[in-house]
């Protein structure tokens, strides 16, 4: 992917961002399951919120809340 | 094909299977067509086994919730291939697929696998649009006509709390089941990318504005996930919990406890003194009524966490813990089954299931027995009584007692911790590598159901007496039997006293005597025995005033406050459930581990007494 890309989990609290794609280093059954909770390329993400410490950080997307952790919001790239 | 043999129809009942997206109300609805009560709760991945009951003509088959096809954890696994072998079986007679009609894009995604998988082995599908009293709440009307032709097949809007539209649907199922061979929907997105494309445009044609759905979720969300607000809230609820259990059952405890002693002195009254009063006294009153006065606890306990499960706050505190947790080798979902634990293991051992990754997995089911269940209750409330004094402080807000109560429970949760620690340093092994991310949604926050909560609460309660009561009656009878014989002669010179004086030697550096030694062993049986079995010895031992309180007996024998607070950690760490021993060979497939767990937490229990009772002496 290409540098100008930026992840999931740079995405600062109450910004909003499109899914561009997820990395290719993700196993296909975690990728699949992604896009079946809406990690879709074009869906529009909106993060509610960053915890301490690298926490966990909470987005919305479409019609769900969801709760990820660093690893999964790294393989996650979004469109600048 | 089925309908053709119906002689075959009378020998087997046909199935109606639930299946849907986490969270979607199945098993509430489930709850509504059979009259069972299987678990309900505001949290995804509540049911992790296959339930079935009877409806008429039907059996109803309840599954764990899945969000596709495709499996991540041990549960869904398990789902998906008992439902790939429910729409392979000829039994099967109809796919209800349960949608959560205020997470309609969602909902749909499973439901359109689910749809084309029941096409393919010539299945039909209903979907039922739940939760519709909530759409209506919201101001939106969702076309259920529209929607089914869109789809294919039949939609029913209902809610499965409300009961709105359940009955409708209930008369429809049979007619449905006729005629199921004439559902099957003319067309069905077999590929992913056209199933999340289709979901997206039916649920902007059909569902609510997403955003006025999710408005009222954030909004409390801002407050209790905020960094600040949100940790002081999470430490305050589970203070509270804990602070609850011990102040608000004390009334009910002490009415259980009077309406004992009333009983006890009515019926001996009646019959005089003699033998049969003593063993009225001793083994029946003082053994098996002393333990039901904590009855009340374990009913204050289960609502408490029922409130916690049914609000939605649980998938928060997962949420909350899940880095602190990460630190020790667990994951924010191990704090359900953490929970869990604090009122039986067992379930709790079941509800690790939906760990992601198998690693924390294991880790987590071997650290739930040090959970302080509702079997070390009565053993806690009574030692804590006998050394710690009844005082309180903020004008009756925080009791000394409640602290020392919460002092046990946050014991166990960090000897759980230090261990999940070790574990996860000194066992390697290289699935770590395929562990799975961590990713859990936010339910809505909902009002608790409070029938069916009052209901379980109760439950819990009848349970807890129909486990344990047989037990503790056999061990109140043989010990009383072995103690107050041959008569006369006093406890010490008895032919318990005569075996206890055998086994001493071991529970000495305890600084306890034999009498605490004969309920700690009867406590492997189960760890409730325990007040029973010294509310017969001392029964026996102090015949005059034995329905005074088993505590204050205790306190008037001198326990010291070093071998007490021995006992109670003692308590806290050993595993004595022999069936939770049973789940956790089940569970982990390796008896090894069970047994290995058993022995392991034993000699570090005993350590930590003897060294306790060393240092305070
Ligand atoms: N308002 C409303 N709440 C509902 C309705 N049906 C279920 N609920 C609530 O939704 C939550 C989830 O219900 P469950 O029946 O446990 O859901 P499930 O589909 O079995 O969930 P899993 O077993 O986790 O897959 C509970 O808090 C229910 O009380 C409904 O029709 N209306
Ligand atoms: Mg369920």
């Amino acid at each position: 992917m290409a540098d100008s890309t930026m992840t999931l989990w740079q995405l600062a609290a109450n910004q909003t961002a499109k899914v561009f794609g997820l990395a290719e280093a993700m196993s296909p059954e975690v990728a699949s399951r992604l896009r079946q909770m809406g990690f879709y390329p074009g869906q529009s993400i909106h993060c509610l919120r960053r915890s301490p410490l690298q926490g966990p950080l909470v987005v919305q997307l479409g019609d769900c809340v969801y709760s990820l952790d660093k690893q999964v919001a790294e393989g996650i790239a979004l469109h600048p | 094909m089925l309908a053709e043999h119906p002689s075959h129809l009378q020998s087997v009942k046909r199935h109606i299977i639930l299946v849907g997206k986490p969270n979607s109300g199945k098993s509430l609805l489930f709850n509504q067509l059979t009259g069972l009560r299987q678990k309900v709760a505001n949290f995804p991945g509540v049911t992790v086994e296959l339930k079935s009951g009877q409806m008429g003509a039907f059996e109803v088959v309840d599954f764990p919730g899945t969000y596709s096809l495709s499996t991540l954890s041990r549960d869904e696994e398990i789902a998906i291939e008992k439902l790939n072998e429910a729409v392979n079986s000829d039994v099967t007679a109809l796919l209800v697929c349960v949608l959560d009609a205020t997470r309609l894009e969602r909902s749909l995604v499973f439901a359109m696998q689910v749809q084309a998988l029941a096409k393919q082995h010539g299945k039909a599908v209903v979907f039922v649009l739940n939760m519709i009293d909530e759409v209506r709440r919201f101001g939106h009307h969702i076309d259920t006509q529209a929607l089914s032709k869109a789809l294919g097949s039949p939609v029913f809007a209902l809610s499965a709390k409300s009961l709105e539209g359940v009955h409708e649907f209930k008369q429809a199922l049979p007619e449905l089941v006729e005629r199921a061979d004439q559902l099957l929907p003319e067309h069905v997105s077999e590929d992913e990318i056209s199933v999340i494309q289709r979901s997206q445009s039916l649920a902007q044609e059909f569902g609510i504005q997403t955003d006025v759905v999710l408005k009222r979720q954030n909004r409390i969300d801002a407050f209790l996930l905020n960094n600040m607000l949100g940790g002081v809230a999470f430490l305050a609820i589970m203070f509270l919990l804990f602070q609850s259990i011990f102040t608000w059952a004390t009334p009910l405890m002490d009415g259980v406890e009077e309406g004992i002693g009333a009983l006890a002195s009515a019926v001996t009254g009646m019959i005089g003194p003699g033998m049969l009063t003593d063993f009225l006294n001793d083994a029946i009153f003082g053994g098996v009524g002393s333990f039901l006065v904590f009855v009340p606890q374990i009913m204050v306990l289960t609502f408490i966490i029922g409130v916690l499960e049914d609000s939605g706050y649980l998938a928060r505190a997962a949420l909350i813990c899940h880095k602190p947790l990460s630190y020790f080798g667990l994951s924010g979902r191990s704090f359900i089954p953490y929970l869990s634990g604090h009122a039986c293991a067992i379930p709790a051992i079941f509800a690790a299931r939906t760990i992601e990754s198998p690693r924390k997995r294991l880790i987590t089911m071997m650290t739930i027995p040090l959970m302080s269940c509702s079997a070390r209750l009565p053993v806690y409330a009574l030692l804590i009584a006998v050394l710690i004094p009844e005082k309180v402080y903020f004008g009756g807000l925080i009791g000394l007692q409640g602290a020392a109560f919460f002092g046990l429970y946050f014991f166990g949760i960090i000897m759980a911790l230090v261990v999940s620690a070790l574990l996860n340093r000194f066992t390697r092994d290289n699935e770590s590598l395929t562990d799975m991310p961590f990713i859990l949604e936010l339910p809505t926050y909902r009002l608790p159901h409070w029938k069916p909560l009052m209901h379980r609460v109760l439950n819990s309660g009848k349970q807890f007496i129909r486990r344990a009561a047989p037990v503790i009656f056999m061990v109140s009878l043989v010990i009383w039997f072995l103690g107050y014989f041959p008569q006369d002669q006093g406890l010490q010179n008895s032919y318990l006293g005569q075996l206890g004086h055998w086994i001493e030697p071991i529970f000495e550096p305890m600084g306890l005597d034999w009498r605490y030694g004969v309920a700690i062993l009867m406590s492997f049986l189960a760890r409730e025995v325990f007040v029973g079995a010294l509310g017969t010895l001392f029964g026996i031992d102090g015949a005059e005033d034995n329905l005074v309180g088993l505590a204050s007996q205790l306190q008037q024998d001198g326990l010291t406050l070093g071998a007490g607070i021995g006992l109670l950690l003692f308590y806290v760490v050993a595993l004595q459930c022999v069936a939770t021993v049973a789940t956790l060979r089940g569970e982990t497939g390796r008896s090894r581990i069970a047994w290995g767990l058993v022995l392991a937490y034993g000699v570090l229990a005993y350590i930590i007494a003897v060294t306790v009772n060393t240092v305070i002496g």
